[in-house]
This record gives structure tokens, C-alpha cells and sequence, in this order.
């Protein structure tokens, strides 16, 4: 039984990671058209925001929100700098490419200079352990599961009840006609950027509080969560979401059966089998379009 | 139609072949006489990098800027031919320079096995899955730790050799000579094959795909050369590196080595061959330059290339193009 939980919250949470990262490549893409490479970047800044407010002596009730809001301004600061000049290049996804990997090298040797290369270490959400199904887990790790599905409805019913969210939806799908009837294109390519932000850096919240943080460590979270996308469909947001949970259930049983190095290797090969098969991903449909 | 039989027609605007030749051959004489200038063994250090970024960003440039596919996993091919030559030369003891060749081979292999899977695929998948593909390779290197060293990677990987030369000595002339000779190599075969029907026939897929495929041209099989082409001077240069270099590590594979050979493509402009080549020199002298400044260095460079991005997205080539017609006019005035 011990195994069968084991993987089950193992999955469970890095799948809770994966997906708050995913969701903000997805959303970036379905809006904009272009693929945002500093997002991994997005996510250590956030922790180290929030590392650098409770270290002013502010309370984690405080220090983390006000963390979020700060990155949701870095969010669209980068889509206003490196992104919104170059919309209408004919080659735009490949010099946003270039020019969102040489932002986050330059946020991420920004970040070296400031913070230097020692680790460190968030204050947990919740402190302490218990004992689930046999499996010993940490209250943060829970705090994790049970938050993550919250905030990813209330992006739902962001993008599908409210008139804002709607009209991100409606650039998704037909940029003029957007324009058209009067939505200001801008902004919402900004929304959608520091919407992405924000939830990256929630990612690096909710993972500085039980891994020590350092300023490279948005590396691998950003390479899962390309998986992520390709896996479930770039074209949606709740295709991500599907996807980030499998994922993580596959690494959690590829873990505990083929070990931890031939993880990454089975990962790849799957995705590249799923892509020669279903090249739109396999929750996705063919349309480019939130939902 | 084979690949190089028959030349396209000269058209206004295009270069001569004659004019091409002369400015080849001159800019590469230039480039041999530099050890008369640079006698210290640092920076001919620096001009042999220099010439092995050139050669695996030109090579890139013909399938990301000429083909238009997303190869994101061309630094894989550098590092299959890295590895290809420190497995056969160390572990297998076979002759240095047939390694070399071999390891030329074995990345051509690679693409065209990476071709398969991003047929029928467009974009953003693309980068996905090569991207993919070069995680994959690095993750199969990595957990055979037994013959590849693993994250430790190889060291006293067998040297290339010259007769009873010693390469080292002198300055490391031997190397600098043969780094020359294939960037040479590289760029001539890279421009015979941009200005072969082939070439003209990957630009016509990247420009309009379905008009391409309705005149003939097969994309399976285009996709397929443009990205073997791409791949056999890129695994030389991987080879070559590692012979120079004496070791191989899995940090070819990582972001920070891909991101500037990847600046130096969009930096010299693409669909030019030669602005990859310009702009390797441009960056690395200029990194060098700035090698006092630790993790500024850096950001530096960052904030270059965005720069560059945002005013000249034609890159050099372009901004050169920029200044010459200015120049040329000025003339044309008087």
C-alpha cells in the first residue's frame, strides 16, 4: 500500500508544480503567439522576491502576496519590453526565443549579483508532518495539493465568467476582430504575461518552502513544463492542466521503478512518441483557443 | 535532379559567382595571415573558438535561417559529435582523424533520425521536440556513466596530429590551421549548397510551403537534407572540438552554449552563411573583452543582443547592408 501512496502523492504534487507553471506558457501562447523562455526565470524571481520580503522582517501572510503582485509588474515589464516591439516581425517566435532567453539571463545573472549563489530556504506554508495512507508528508506538501487545484478554478472562471477574461479569450482566438470591437489588444497581451508571471512565481513560492532555492533553479521546472504543454496540447488551458497531473504521476512510477536517471530519458521518449501520433498533443483540439 | 547538378540563373540583385569567389578567397587569406599578427598562444586560443562557433552557427543558419525548420537541438548534433569522437578515439582507440570524419557521419545519422519525428509538424513543435530530442541525448549520456563518464565526462581524450608535429607548441598553429581549413571547408559547402537548386528549393518550402509541394518539391526530402547538410560539419566541429579541447563534457548541451551560438545566428542575421560567421567573431572578441567583469559580462551580453534584436532584426548583415547603401548613395549623389 506504502508504494501505491507513495506515487500517489508524489505525483500528486509535482504535478501540482508542473501545472501552475504549464498554465502561464499555455496562456502566454494561446494569447500571443510566442513562447515565453524566461518563465523559469519568472519562477525564481518570485521566490527570491518573497525570500527578500520576509527578510525585511514582514510577515509570510503579507511577504508572499505582495511577492505575487511584484511579479505580475516584472511579467509585464518583460512583455513591454522584449515582446510587444517586435509583434508583427513575420519572424516573431523565434526572436522572442532569442530575446525572452537573453532577458532571463540577464534576470537570472541580475538575480546572481544581488542574491549571490548560496542557497536558501522559503519558510514553509504550513510547518510540520503527518502520516497519510503510510506515506510521511509534509503539511506544505499539502498545502501545495489542496491550494493548486483552488487557484487553477479561479483562473478558470476568470477566463470563462468575467468580461476580462473573455476578452483575453476572444485575442486568443481572432486577434482583429478583437480589435475590432474595441478590445485593447495591448493590455491584454500584458494580462496575459503577468497573469503567467504571477503564477510562476506562486511556482517558486510554493517550491522554495521545501527545496533550497538558488538562482538557476527555474531551469528544470521550465524544461517540465514545455513537456507539459506539448504533452496535453499548447492550444487550451485545462489540456496543460490534465497533463501536468499525468506527468506527474508518470515521473512519480518511473521514479520508483526505472530510478531517478532514466526518468528524464523515458519522459522525452514518450513525448516524442506522443508528437510522431498526435502531434496537437493528446487533450488538445486542432484550434488555437482558451477554453 | 540531383542535389548540385545545375546552377540557378543569375538574377538582378544576386551576387556573382565570380564576386562571391574573390571576396571568399580574400576574407579567408585574411584569415590565414592572422598568426602573423596574433603570435601568443591566448589569442589564437580565442580565434580557434572562434572559427568552431563560426562553423556551428553557419551550419545552423542554413536550417533554421535558409530551411525555416526550428532545429533546437543543433547543439545536440555538436555534442553527439563531441562524444562520437572521445568514444571511438579513447574508448575504442580508433585512428584520431578517422574519428573525426566518423563523428561527421554519426551526427548526419542523428538528424536525419530527428527528421522523423518533426515531418509532419510545424513551429513551436518543432522547437519542442528537438529541443527534446537534445534533452533525450544528453540524458542517454549522462545515465552511461560506465563508458561516457556520465556528469563527469571524459578527460585525456586523444589530440589530433600533424606528421611528428607537436600541437602544442608554436602557439597551437597546427590547431588554428585546421580549424581554418574547415570553417573553409564548411562555408564553401554551405554556399554551394544555398546557391544549388536544392537550396533554392528549401527557401521555396520555407516561403510558401504548400506552393513548394504543388510544384514538386518534396518536403519529406528536403527537410531530410537541409537537416543532414546542417548536421555532418557541425559533428566535424564537435569532433574537432573535443580533440582540442582534450575532453568531453555534457555542458555542450546546456542552455548557456546553445543561447550564444543561437545569438550569433540571429545576431549575424539569418539566411546569410556569413553574418553567423561575422558575428561569432563579433561576440566571442567582445566577450573575451569583457572577461574582467564576472557575472556582468553577462548581462552585458544579454542586453546586447536584445538590443540588436529590437533595432536590426536583420542582424549585422543587415545593419552592414544599412550602412553600404548609405554609403552608396552618398557616392551616387556627388
Amino acid at each position: 500500500m506504502s508504494m501505491f501512496s507513495d506515487i500517489f502523492f508524489g505525483g500528486l504534487f509535482q504535478g501540482s508544480l508542473y501545472a501552475m507553471m504549464a498554465v502561464g506558457l499555455a496562456l502566454v501562447w494561446t494569447t500571443i503567439g510566442v513562447f515565453n523562455f524566461s518563465h523559469g526565470v519568472f519562477m525564481m524571481l518570485g521566490a527570491y522576491f518573497a525570500w527578500q520580503l520576509v527578510a525585511f522582517g514582514l510577515p509570510v501572510v503579507i511577504a508572499f502576496p505582495l511577492a505575487v503582485i511584484v511579479m505580475a509588474g516584472a511579467g509585464w515589464i518583460l512583455q513591454a519590453s522584449v515582446v510587444r516591439p517586435l509583434i508583427g516581425r513575420p519572424n516573431i517566435v523565434l526572436v522572442v526565443v532569442i530575446t525572452t532567453l537573453a532577458a532571463g539571463s540577464l534576470m537570472e545573472n541580475g538575480a546572481l549579483t544581488v542574491w549571490g549563489p548560496r542557497s536558501k530556504q522559503l519558510p514553509s506554508l504550513i510547518e510540520g508532518n503527518t502520516t497519510i495512507a503510510g506515506v510521511g508528508v509534509s503539511l506544505h506538501q499539502i498545502a501545495i495539493i489542496v491550494i493548486t487545484p483552488l487557484i487553477l478554478a479561479a483562473l478558470w472562471s476568470f477566463l470563462n465568467r468575467t468580461r476580462l477574461g473573455l476578452a483575453l479569450r476572444a485575442v486568443a482566438q481572432n486577434e482583429d476582430a478583437s480589435q475590432l470591437v474595441g478590445l485593447n489588444v495591448t493590455a491584454l497581451y500584458g494580462l496575459a504575461f503577468a497573469i503567467a508571471a504571477s503564477l510562476a512565481g506562486l511556482a517558486g513560492i510554493f517550491m522554495g518552502g521545501y527545496r533550497f532555492m538558488n538562482p538557476s533553479m527555474g531551469a528544470d521546472p521550465l524544461l517540465k513544463a514545455l513537456i507539459v504543454v506539448v504533452f496535453g496540447g499548447i492550444s487550451s488551458i485545462s489540456g496543460p492542466i490534465f497533463a501536468a497531473y499525468l506527468i506527474g504521476f508518470f515521473e512519480a512510477a518511473s521514479n520508483y521503478y526505472f530510478g531517478l536517471y532514466w526518468t528524464p530519458a523515458l519522459l522525452f521518449l514518450v513525448l516524442i512518441a506522443t508528437l510522431m501520433v498526435r502531434p496537437e498533443g493528446i487533450f488538445a483540439s486542432r484550434s488555437r483557443g482558451l477554453a | 535532379m540531383t542535389l548540385l547538378d545545375t546552377a540557378i540563373p543569375s538574377a538582378p540583385g544576386r551576387v556573382t559567382w565570380n564576386r562571391e569567389a574573390i571576396g571568399f578567397v580574400a576574407g579567408f587569406l585574411l584569415l590565414a595571415l592572422l598568426p602573423l599578427v596574433f603570435g601568443d598562444s591566448y589569442s589564437r586560443h580565442v580565434l580557434i573558438m572562434i572559427f568552431i562557433y563560426a562553423i556551428v552557427a553557419s551550419n545552423w543558419d542554413l536550417s533554421l535561417g535558409y530551411g525555416g525548420v526550428f532545429n533546437f537541438g543543433h547543439l545536440a548534433l555538436f555534442g553527439i559529435g563531441v562524444y562520437a569522437y572521445s568514444l571511438l578515439a579513447k574508448q575504442a582507440g580508433i585512428d584520431p582523424w578517422i574519428a573525426l570524419v566518423a563523428s561527421g557521419v554519426i551526427a548526419t545519422v542523428a538528424a536525419v533520425l530527428v527528421t522523423i519525428p518533426i515531418l509532419r509538424l510545424k513551429g513551436i513543435y518543432i522547437i519542442l521536440v528537438t529541443f527534446g530530442f537534445a534533452q533525450l541525448v544528453m540524458q542517454v549520456i549522462i545515465s552511461q556513466s560506465d563508458l561516457t563518464g556520465g556528469t563527469q565526462g571524459l578527460v585525456r581524450v586523444p589530440g589530433l596530429y600533424l606528421f611528428d608535429h607537436n600541437m602544442i607548441r608554436d602557439g597551437k598553429i597546427g590547431y588554428f590551421y585546421i580549424a581554418l581549413t574547415l570553417l573553409v571547408l564548411s562555408t564553401l559547402f554551405l554556399r554551394l549548397f544555398v546557391r544549388s537548386r536544392a537550396g533554392a528549393s528549401i527557401v521555396a518550402l520555407r516561403d510558401n510551403e504548400e506552393y513548394a509541394i504543388s510544384r514538386g518539391v518534396s518536403l519529406v526530402r528536403q527537410r531530410m537534407v537541409t537537416l543532414a547538410a546542417s548536421a555532418f560539419f557541425t559533428g566535424i566541429a564537435g569532433a574537432f572540438y573535443a580533440a582540442y579541447q582534450r575532453n568531453a563534457s555534457i555542458d555542450v548541451f546546456g542552455m548557456s552554449l546553445a543561447t550564444i551560438i543561437l545569438s550569433m545566428v540571429l545576431l549575424g542575421g539569418t539566411s546569410t552563411i556569413y553574418g553567423a560567421i561575422i558575428a561569432s567573431f563579433v561576440l566571442t572578441v567582445f566577450s573575451e573583452a569583457m572577461a574582467d567583469f564576472g557575472a556582468w559580462r553577462l548581462m552585458i551580453s544579454a542586453l546586447l543582443i536584445i538590443v540588436i534584436m529590437l533595432v536590426y532584426p536583420s542582424g549585422l548583415v543587415g545593419m552592414i547592408r544599412a550602412a553600404w547603401t548609405m554609403v552608396a548613395e552618398r557616392i551616387k549623389v556627388r
